[in-house]
């Protein structure tokens, strides 16, 4: 459905929903480092939500007639997977969570969670050149 | 789940690791202390942490399990160390019993300093969740322009 907004505005909203989210989960754990035994949450959404687009790299799903069902992705449909690490790198009984692999994770997801603001912003003020030109 | 979370665990570290640093502090100030208001020596403290919710009960029973996973810290306690007295001969020392020898607190510094350390690094990872969640709640904001 064409529209004022196209449909990758709900995914960008989703994805950007996830990364908040395991920003959440990342802070968790990292204020947790000391307690003893805690275990690494995490939460994993990439894998599921490139086949849910159906873009998987095992083979993708094309339409090649419109009247194929549509694959369309549902922002509505989709949730992250929360993972539980079952196994904690115990140093003196406590150290359960690792400190480089979450300070990696905080940050990819903050450049990450940036970009997609950025493309979003982009998005709008270029509906907004093509309003404001169009009515000239 | 909204930004806010974040920040409530980045402040519930922080404050977690505040009162680590105290203790930590404490043991070290009072590493030649031979009488407390306990009588006897001072005995070596350190904390206990534990994760904790970060809501109300009713706001926890509203949330989905993955928000009820996501968890602060707090210190539940603050835990007397039983291990001995060091004793050193000093007979000239006030406290000194009859053979001459006082009793200290064992409170190795290299290992105070070295949990310091630890303190501080984790106090730092959590203000660096917070101002991360800060960059990123600004950049929402910027959509709003």
């Amino acid at each position: 459905m064409k529209s004022l907004f196209g449909s990758h505005i709900h995914l960008q909203g989703k994805v950007l929903d996830m990364r908040l989210e395991r920003q959440n989960v990342v802070a968790g754990n990292l204020a947790n480092i000391k307690t003893p035994g805690y275990k690494a949450r995490s939460l994993e959404f990439e894998e599921d939500l490139q086949r849910a687009l159906g873009l998987d790299a095992r083979g993708k799903m094309t339409r090649t007639s419109p009247d194929h069902l549509p694959a369309e992705f549902d922002a509505r449909k989709f949730s992250a997977d929360f993972i539980k690490d079952l196994k904690p790198r115990v140093v003196q009984g406590e150290d359960a969570v690792d400190l480089d692999k979450e300070m990696t994770t905080m940050a990819k997801n903050t450049l990450l969670y940036n970009t997609l603001i950025t493309t979003l912003q982009k998005n709008f003020e270029g509906l907004k050149t093509v309003i404001t030109e169009g009515g000239r | 789940m909204d930004f806010m979370t974040a920040l409530e665990i980045g402040a519930s570290g922080l404050s977690a690791e505040r009162t680590h640093l105290n203790v930590i502090s404490m043991n070290l100030a009072n590493v030649n202390t031979t009488r407390t208001p306990e009588g006897g020596p001072y005995r070596r403290k350190s904390v206990v942490f534990q994760s904790t919710p970060l809501d109300s009960p009713f706001t926890k029973a509203m949330r989905s399990e993955l928000e009820r996973e996501v968890k602060g810290v707090k210190v539940s306690g603050v835990v007397t160390d039983q291990r001995p007295f060091k004793r050193v001969y000093d007979p000239g020392h006030p406290d000194a019993d009859g053979q001459g020898y006082v009793s200290l607190p064992d409170i190795n510094v290299v290992e105070e300093m070295a949990n310091m350390m630890t303190a501080l690094r984790t106090y730092e990872a959590n203000a660096a969740t917070i101002s991360s969640a800060k960059t990123m709640f600004n950049k929402a904001l910027e959509l709003g322009r």
